[in-house]
């Protein structure tokens, strides 16, 4: 393991390693990247893959659109397919709140160039057959967003890095950051120490136990997010589909697993990974209440990963007030994977100077203290 | 090549077979006995290939027989990826074949099979132009999949039900039995999970011998004592899913054969026994080639023969008699590959002359549809000297034990070379989890008399676990001397 | 033809797990997620063993090295049918709390 480093980056997930792979473009791979496991260990390779530009809030859709673009081009840059398809997303609202948010959104959507269409009821079941529609009010269908396959965005990011020169080392866990004043001077792992000045935090759920080793204090919470996966079955549906009545969302992988999880207003902040049977039978009741017919489909795996919430639904990117050199990339929620290659690119551009970005000072941590707060309401799959 | 046949049978197999019944295959009737896999009845009618595998579309067939492998997968009554080897035959069904155009029997994509001869990667398909894989996409996802989606209409739910009680066993063969009749003669209630509808394990196999008595004779008596005990109730045709313990209490998920249970157990038994892998060597996967238990459920259980001579392949005990419960039933053997010295196999088969082939590995099987002949080469060779033709093969491979169900409840599970993964015990089989224990092959046993051994004193020790009695402890001491 | 199945729920090669090691997925992980064994229809009941032993063997016999990937629910394919009654089986939540 190399001894000194212009950056090093903690944290070798989606997020982490979209960064390394930008700078290595750009020319800068004096980086290494440090993963505490596997590549793909983390919330990385733990999701259900979904990609969508049906967001709130205007930054949201311009990043996400670009998100779209690179995800189309990656399988080409890095060699790995990552299969993405472009199946489009469905959501579903059952109540005149979630009616009027959609179409307040799919304004907005439209504004930004994103073809999103309200759509109703009988027209959704065209888009998905054997959908229910009793119950719902109005759905919002964009056939431009899509699923991919995570694992291999992953590795392809990290194998594109290496060639160009970045360092990636798997199964090694940071234990100290040493800090001399302002300054950090060295990242302490399990397997040698790294000379730096410079460290990204893109830890993910570890975050808050990564930026406490300098005193920095995290608003983060990790909380458990589950998810399952049925037999492969040939191809029948098309978009993912996300019910906004209680977080259900799930599609057809390109392997022809239905994929998908649902949120538990129940789960408590916590590092547990272990499934639990509360999820198998929220998620298998809410898929059978959306398409009655997957009542004969089986359910073939259940896991858990991790969503990196912060108080506004809205990452944390950019400096802390504590430290010098030591900048955040977190806080994604249910979202890193998604938004990990535009997030990746600008913050390369932001830390080399090539640009500057205002998300890195929208974002930064100090939002918190000054009361900047824009909450995004639409944090679902 | 052999017609497959039917065997008589003895009066002592416990097999279950019904009257003779009418089904629909590919939409042509085919006649089976009622009850009796549907995997076994396809095979009796003569079907060699019960489908296509995912990727390169070679042939699938039956292999282990025992509801764990994918090779008997069919659509059955509109529900796809049906093991056809764990569904009982009823008349009128209707039963496809999955994948494969224009069918599963000859398959135009089988030719993918030859084009990517060496290997296809499909990390790196189609990433040399992005334009040329959105354009590829919409094939791809068709080839990808496995069977079509139910047409089935679907019923109500299935109704579930919450049990608290004192203890669980998983598993009804050698370990498990004997762990709940030590629990039963104890005085506890005990529920015993069996996902196969045929209580008794490796005892309902030809091949087992305990203690000189047959595995069927074994198992009967082992079954009456148990029925005796009123504490024990033993749930047939109900697997164990998952085990949780993400909550303050262990729960077991099953699924019976009427309703969806979650058992709540003090104290749970893990005696999950041990998978049969793919012996390893170039076309392993060729319709014809069986684990030895798989051919011992299927010629010596279900009396149904596919093919002739057989060829065993293996050193284990179970393997060589195997060999001699075939050649008592009058069926050829093509020969047996062993190295085991002539002194140790069975009698039966040193009478009866069975060719023995020693220093020999397969290194291939042969044949289009159904396995013909395999070639074996000496040990550390790559070029074959032997060729032996055969219409059935049966080999074995190093052990697998079925490690899942206590690995989910966070039970300690190491890999040893010899033995696979398995759940890591003490004496008296305690799992490093405080509520679990283990025995029989998912604990390492490797023999049946071993297996008996370690259900009985995980039998005790989880008794003991329940309620301390000295009595329990010195047979659990004598068990353990 | 001419092909030795690891896997034949996903079409696993020998060949395919040469491969992954070559490209550095040399854990057990790391292996299943890139060949994809494992994953199909029997969960790994026929190939995890193999696959424990060919990396334990290409890591100078370090049976550490193949500890198992961790187990997921379920042991075997169960339709939906089965859990999506009203019936609640799952333990509160609540229960978990002090369990830490």
């Amino acid at each position: 393991m190399r001894d000194r480093a212009d950056l090093v980056i903690i944290g070798g997930g989606v997020v982490g390693l979209s960064l390394a792979y930008h700078l290595a473009r750009l020319g800068f791979t004096d980086v290494v990247v440090l993963e505490q496991g596997y590549l793909c260990f983390g919330a990385s390779g733990r999701n259900g893959g979904g990609v969508r530009q049906q967001w709130s809030t205007e930054e949201n859709i311009q990043l996400m659109k670009e998100s779209v673009q690179m995800f189309r081009r990656l399988s080409s840059e890095t060699g790995y397919n990552v299969w993405f398809r472009q199946g489009g997303y469905l959501f579903l609202a059952r109540d005149a709140a979630s009616a009027q948010g959609l179409e307040a959104n799919v304004k907005l959507q439209n504004r930004c160039g994103v073809p999103t269409r309200l759509i109703s009821p009988a027209e959704a079941q065209r888009v998905v057959p054997g959908l229910a529609p009793a119950g719902i009010q109005v759905c919002a269908y964009n056939p431009t967003d899509g699923v991919l396959f995570p694992f291999p965005a992953v590795w392809g990011m990290a194998r594109a890095a290496t060639q160009l020169g970045v360092a990636v080392e798997t199964f090694t866990r940071v234990t100290a950051i040493e800090a001399r004043g302002r300054q950090i001077v060295k990242v302490v792992t399990d397997r040698g120490a790294i000379a730096t000045n410079r460290v990204v935090n893109a830890a993910g759920a570890w975050s808050v136990q990564v930026a406490r080793l300098l005193g920095v204090e995290l608003p983060n919470k990790p909380y458990r997010h589950e998810i399952l996966i049925s037999e492969p079955l040939k191809p029948f549906l098309d978009p993912m589909v996300s019910d906004l009545s209680d977080g259900t969302y799930f599609s057809q992988t390109m392997r022809g697993e239905i994929c998908g999880g649902v949120s538990d207003p129940a789960e408590p902040s916590s590092m547990e990974t272990r499934s639990s049977l509360r999820f198998l039978e929220r998620m298998c009741r809410a898929m059978v209440r959306v398409v009655p017919t997957l009542a004969n489909v089986r359910v073939m795996r259940q896991w858990a990963g991790f969503y990196d919430e912060t108080p506004d639904g809205q990452p944390i990117l950019g400096r802390v007030d504590e430290v010098d050199g030591f900048i955040q990339l977190h806080g994604f929620g249910g979202h890193g994977m998604m938004l990990a290659p535009i997030v990746g690119k600008l913050a390369a551009e932001w830390i080399l100077r090539k640009a500057d970005h205002a998300l890195f000072q929208r974002y930064d941590l100090g939002r918190f203290k000054r009361g900047e707060v824009q909450k995004e309401t639409f944090s679902i799959g | 090549m052999a017609r497959a046949r039917r065997l008589d049978r003895s009066s002592d197999n416990p097999y279950p077979h019904g009257e003779q019944v009418e089904f629909q295959y590919e939409g042509r009737p085919m006649l089976g006995q009622a009850g009796e896999p549907l995997a076994v009845a396809l095979l009796a009618g003569g079907v060699r290939i019960f489908g296509r595998s995912i990727k390169y579309h070679r042939p699938r067939s039956p292999f282990c027989l025992h509801g764990h492998c994918s090779g008997c997968l069919l659509r059955v009554d509109g529900l796809p990826n049906v093991r056809s080897c764990r569904t009982a035959l009823r008349a009128g069904m209707q039963v496809e074949r999955q994948l494969g155009w224009p069918g599963s029997g000859r398959d135009l994509f089988r030719t993918l099979d030859w084009v990517y001869g060496e290997r296809l990667d499909h990390h790196s398909l189609l990433t040399s132009s992005g334009t040329l894989a959105r354009m590829a996409m919409g094939f791809v996802r068709k080839m990808a999949g496995f069977g079509h989606p139910p047409t089935a209409e679907p019923g109500p739910p299935a109704p579930k039900r919450r049990m608290s009680v004192p203890a669980v066993v998983i598993g009804a063969g050698l370990a498990g039995l004997h762990a709940a009749v030590e629990l039963g003669q104890a005085g506890h209630r005990v529920v015993v999970l069996e996902a196969e509808e045929l209580a008794g394990g490796r005892l309902c196999d030809a091949s087992c011998k305990l203690a000189g008595a047959t595995g069927w004779a074994a198992r009967r008596e082992l079954l009456s004592r148990l029925s005796a005990l009123p504490g024990v109730e033993l749930r047939l045709g109900t697997p164990a899913l998952a085990v949780y313990g993400d909550q303050a209490v262990l729960q077991v998920l099953a699924a019976g054969p009427d309703e969806t249970l979650a058992l709540e157990p003090q104290r749970l038994v893990v005696a999950t026994g041990a998978y049969a892998p793919l012996p390893q060597f170039e076309d392993n996967d060729l319709p014809g080639v069986l684990g030895p238990r798989a051919l011992d459920r299927l010629v010596c259980g279900h009396g149904v023969l596919p093919g002739e001579p057989v060829l065993i392949a293996g050193d284990a005990q179970e393997t060589l008699e195997l060999a001699a419960a075939l050649v008592e039933r009058g069926i050829a053997l093509a020969g047996l590959v062993t190295d085991r010295p002539e002194p140790e196999l069975p009698a039966q088969l040193r009478t009866a002359k069975v060719p023995r082939v020693a220093g020999h590995r397969i290194l291939r099987a042969r044949g289009g549809r159904w396995v013909q002949r395999v070639e074996l080469a000496p040990a550390g060779r790559e070029t074959p000297d032997l060729v032996l033709d055969c219409g059935l093969v049966a080999a074995e491979a190093p052990a697998a034990p079925a490690f899942e169900l206590a690995h989910h409840a966070g039970c300690r599970v190491v890999f040893r070379s010899a033995l696979g993964h398995l759940v890591q015990t003490d004496a008296e089989g305690h799992t490093s989890h405080g509520q679990v224990l283990a025995a029989g092959h998912c604990a390492g046993a490797g023999s049946a008399e071993e297996a008996r051994l370690q259900g009985q004193r995980a039998g005790l020790a989880c008794a003991l676990g329940l309620k301390d009695e000295p009595g329990l402890r010195q047979r659990l001491a004598a068990l353990k001397a | 033809m001419g092909k030795t199945i690891v896997c034949q729920c996903e079409d696993v090669t020998q060949g395919d797990l040469e491969d992954a090691f070559e490209q550095g997925f040399r854990d057990l992980e790391s292996l299943k997620r890139y060949t994809g064994l494992a994953t199909g229809l029997c969960q790994g009941k026929c190939c995890i063993a193999h696959a424990a032993r060919f990396l334990a063997a290409l890591k100078g016999g370090d049976e550490a090295a193949a500890d198992p990937p961790r187990t997921r629910p379920l042991l075997q394919p169960t339709p939906i049918s089965c859990f999506a009654g009203p019936e609640e089986l799952s333990a509160s939540p609540a229960s978990r709390e002090g369990q830490k």
